[in-house]
């Protein structure tokens, strides 16, 4: 795998950013976590608020090279990259205070604290509008911030069940079941960033900030959608678990190489018809040629497994190099099904420059995935790793906020930061 | 013009040439907000997700607006019919691109080239364009050319291969993932160049390739790769931080509680509950990782206290003390049972051409002040082009029908051939 070019770091380091001279004060857990990541690697000064004993997120194992610390967990270290992190406990009149005077310079804040703690503390939305109108207050919780279910807990897999993801993945015998990582909670906060993002504009133009209240469940039955109400309302089957095969998607699925599988998927009528003309070449199968199976994938709806038997007399000729590039080159959505081996180390990423070790990096510093997107002019960069325990706390009390030395060991020894 | 301040985006205009989900849903979430958003298509080829069928009508062939996932991902937007292959359509595409502030296009790598609207030339007739592509493998690398729908993407990313249980070799979703996660992130960086022209003025080219919008996704699971060299463990409903976590079974056919315990309080709930109070101060215990080790007798004993009970009891009981629990809901569940989507008024319904009105899963986007509207489903090709040839563009009827005649613009009453 290769690290992006020093010639490519260069470049990058005289172009601006996008969110350059927006700070954003995080106060989330790991709801929102990947939230304030979107902003601080598009520029936003980021400062990520930790309670003085640290963020939860600190020990999610596992560790870099496997040694427990609190500044080497894999999750903590990618989901915070670019931030600076100060400490403050927020249940102190003091810390409260040094709050609101890092909030009336903020532009954005962050929280991901059941409905009503903010307010509880005396940090509501109202106070900080009060003091700043343009301030945006983004609060991402399992259920918003209205209903009957508002004070419920949620985790990513309940947040999961309840948005309607665990029901529509894997297969149909097994109990339902969960994506990689947190899924539920990184759509909640890549919503929220964009309605963070259009919250921020309208301030920017109308001088009035708002309050943005991400519910994690809505974000996954939103995202969900495929799945969702209109197309049960329509056709009056319930979506559930369907193997590796997408209901709508005629045919669809992992079909059997000689040295593994192969995902394969047709929509489009052209498609099935170069599909359809590869099997007859090479199984010399001549009902596939039948009329009644050309068109769109929902005339296919009644004959997905007759298809399936026929694309698999085709598939098992092949190794799934092979059948990948042969189905490439016919224009046909063939794709291999990478571990996480074979994408760190695949060729084609490597080419684009998406695994990066930071800017002015050790060799030996690890590597992460990268931009999920490429900007011309204001592009995603990776400037700084994840913030130890209190790193910033002198630069961002003293320096920035006027606080003397005297008074942050004051704080620390009182325990408010 | 009165500004409605309820709608955020207003008075930007967007220029969609997509299909599918991953742009589409872009511009669906832009229009909410009070955007004005034109999506070019040809008659000849139209979006994917028009070619459906409707059971209700099996014998009555495709019909390009009965869809349930155009209606929505297309909702509150403007139809025009261009046949971009034709020579005189390339001029009337760039003259529309002239007078709008951000293009989304989802085509594969080459196709806006071939037709004439490549960056150059769009951005030459609009300095400050923001210019948003994505699919699936990107505009640069090796395999740029290859094609790939959403579970694709969901494959090549290695997020099949690592999620769900360890005994399967790839765990799919119902949902093609990345696709609206691509188009998430599409939004976001689309409103991060607004911010950057808001502040200097000027446009630029973003490209999204959704393998790796996908991966970002789920980036710290990745990491254990790319930091130590070794595969991540596949979790199925497991946690590696908290514990015990998973679905249960309950009472009747396919039902199941998702149920996380994240802290010793919550165990030593949880044990009372399960009448096992001697687990709480149980040496074997006393920490998520020391359960995790113990985790199939766990299990066991949650699954015998939930499996004889009604699901949305289950979750009841345990959110009163205060854990988190969830039934795994189907859209029936959530439609028709969960009080709270009700109370919020969660799911949208929208006035539709042909069909009165669909319901579709409601904008999340929370923005108390400036909530957002849909003004329409999403509707038949072609709808909107007298307003957007005449009343945007400022075209005659003579041209307009001299241009049809050519059939650089299609009319809108050509049968759909597919």
């Amino acid at each position: 795998m290769k690290a992006t070019t020093p010639t490519l770091q260069q470049s990058l380091s005289s172009m601006p950013q996008a969110l350059s001279g927006r700070r954003v004060l995080d106060l989330s857990d790991e709801k929102g976590v990947y939230c304030t990541k979107l902003f601080a690697d598009m520029g936003a000064d980021v400062i990520k608020i930790e309670p003085p004993g640290g963020a939860r997120e600190r020990w999610f194992p596992p560790f870099w090279k496997d040694e427990p610390d609190e500044d080497r967990s894999l999750f903590f270290l990618y989901m915070n990259t670019n931030k600076r992190g100060v400490t403050l406990d927020l249940f102190h009149p003091s810390g409260k205070e040094l709050f609101l005077r890092l909030a009336k310079e903020a532009d954005l804040i962050v929280d991901t604290s059941l409905p009503g703690t903010l307010d509880h503390l005396g940090l509501g939305f109202e106070t900080l509008q009060t003091q700043h109108p343009e301030v945006v207050l983004t609060s991402i919780t399992g259920f918003g911030q209205t209903g009957p279910h508002r004070h419920y807990d949620t985790s990513d897999l309940v947040s999961n069940a309840m948005g309607g993801s665990l029901h529509v993945v894997g297969e149909e015998s097994d109990p339902p079941v969960s994506l990689a990582g947190s899924q539920a909670y990184v759509m909640a906060s890549t919503t929220a960033a964009a309605s963070s993002m259009i919250a921020l504009l309208n301030a920017s133009s109308s001088g009035r900030g708002q309050h943005v209240d991400i519910s994690i469940q809505e974000s996954v039955l939103a995202v969900t959608s495929i799945a969702g109400v209109g197309k049960w309302l329509d056709d009056g089957i319930v979506p559930k678990r369907y193997g590796s095969a997408l209901f709508a998607s005629v045919p669809s699925g992992a079909y059997p190489c000689r040295d593994g599988k192969i995902y394969l998927m047709i929509n489009r009528p052209l498609h099935w018809k170069a599909l359809a003309d590869w099997i007859h070449e090479v199984t010399g199968n001549n009902e596939v040629l039948d009329p009644m199976f050309h068109g769109p994938s929902s005339i296919r709806q009644p004959y997905r497994e007759l298809l399936d038997l026929f694309i698999s007399e085709l598939t098992q000729g092949f190794s799934v190099e092979e059948f990948y590039r042969e189905g490439q080159r016919r224009h046909l959505s063939v794709s291999p099904i990478n571990t996480a081996e074979t994408v760190s180390r695949d060729a084609h990423l490597a080419a684009r420059h998406f695994f990066v070790k930071p800017e002015n990096a050790a060799a030996e510093e690890l590597t992460y995935p990268g931009a999920p997107y490429q900007l011309e002019k204001t592009p995603w960069r990776l400037q700084r790793t994840a913030p130890r325990l209190g790193q910033h706390n002198a630069e961002i009390y003293c320096d920035e906020l006027g606080l003397s030395l005297d008074q942050l060991f004051e704080y620390q020894n009182m325990g408010v930061v | 013009m009165l500004k409605d301040s309820t709608q955020a985006l207003l008075g930007l205009r967007v220029i969609e040439f997509t299909a599918g989900m991953a742009g589409p849903w872009i511009g669906r979430f832009m229009a909410h907000c009070g955007a004005e958003v034109i999506k070019v298509e040809s008659i000849k080829r139209p979006d994917v997700t028009r070619l459906f069928i409707p059971p209700s009508d099996p014998d009555g062939g495709v019909q390009a607006q009965a869809s349930p996932w155009f209606t929505d991902w297309n909702a509150g937007k403007r139809f025009i019919s261009l046949d971009l292959t034709h020579p005189q359509a390339t001029p009337l595409a760039k003259k529309l691109v002239a007078q709008s502030d951000i293009v989304i296009e989802n085509y594969a790598t080459g196709v806006m080239e071939k037709l004439g609207l490549d960056e150059e030339s769009l951005q030459q007739v609009k300095p400050d364009l923001i210019h948003f592509r994505t699919n699936g493998y990107g505009h640069s690398g090796p395999d740029r050319h290859h094609i790939a729908w959403g579970p694709n993407i969901e494959a090549i990313s290695g997020l099949a291969y690592l999620s769900g249980f360890r005994e399967r070799d790839c765990s799919m979703t119902q949902y093609a993932y990345p696709d609206p996660a691509s188009a998430l992130h599409g939004l976001f960086v689309i409103l991060c160049a607004l911010e950057h022209r808001r502040k200097t003025g000027e446009g630029q080219v973003i490209s999204l390739a959704q393998v790796e919008a996908t991966i970002s996704c789920f980036g710290n699971t990745l990491m254990e790769q790319l930091g130590n060299g070794k595969p991540p463990a596949k979790l199925g409903n497991r946690s590696l931080w908290d514990s015990p976590q998973g679905c249960y079974p309950c009472r009747g056919q396919d039902r199941w509680c998702a149920i996380t315990i994240a802290n010793q309080e919550q165990w030593a709930r949880l044990c009372e509950l399960l009448k096992k109070p001697e687990w709480a101060q149980d040496p074997r215990f006393q920490s998520a990782s020391m359960r995790a080790e113990h985790h199939d007798l766990i299990d066991a004993a949650i699954e015998a206290w939930t499996v004889s009970r009604d699901v949305f009891e289950v979750m009841e009981i345990l959110q009163d003390t205060e854990i988190a629990a969830g039934v795994v809901q189907t859209t029936e569940d959530q439609f028709q049972r969960d009080p709270h989507l009700a109370e919020r008024n969660y799911f949208e319904e929208i006035p539709h051409q042909t069909k009165g009105s669909v319901i579709a899963p409601g904008i999340p986007l929370g923005l108390t002040a400036t909530p957002g509207r849909t003004s329409d489903a999403g509707a038949a090709v072609g709808r909107d082009n007298a307003y957007v040839l005449e009343e945007i563009m400022g075209l005659s009827e003579e041209e307009i029908s001299q241009l049809t005649k050519a059939g650089a613009i299609e009319d809108p009453n050509l049968k759909t051939t597919v």
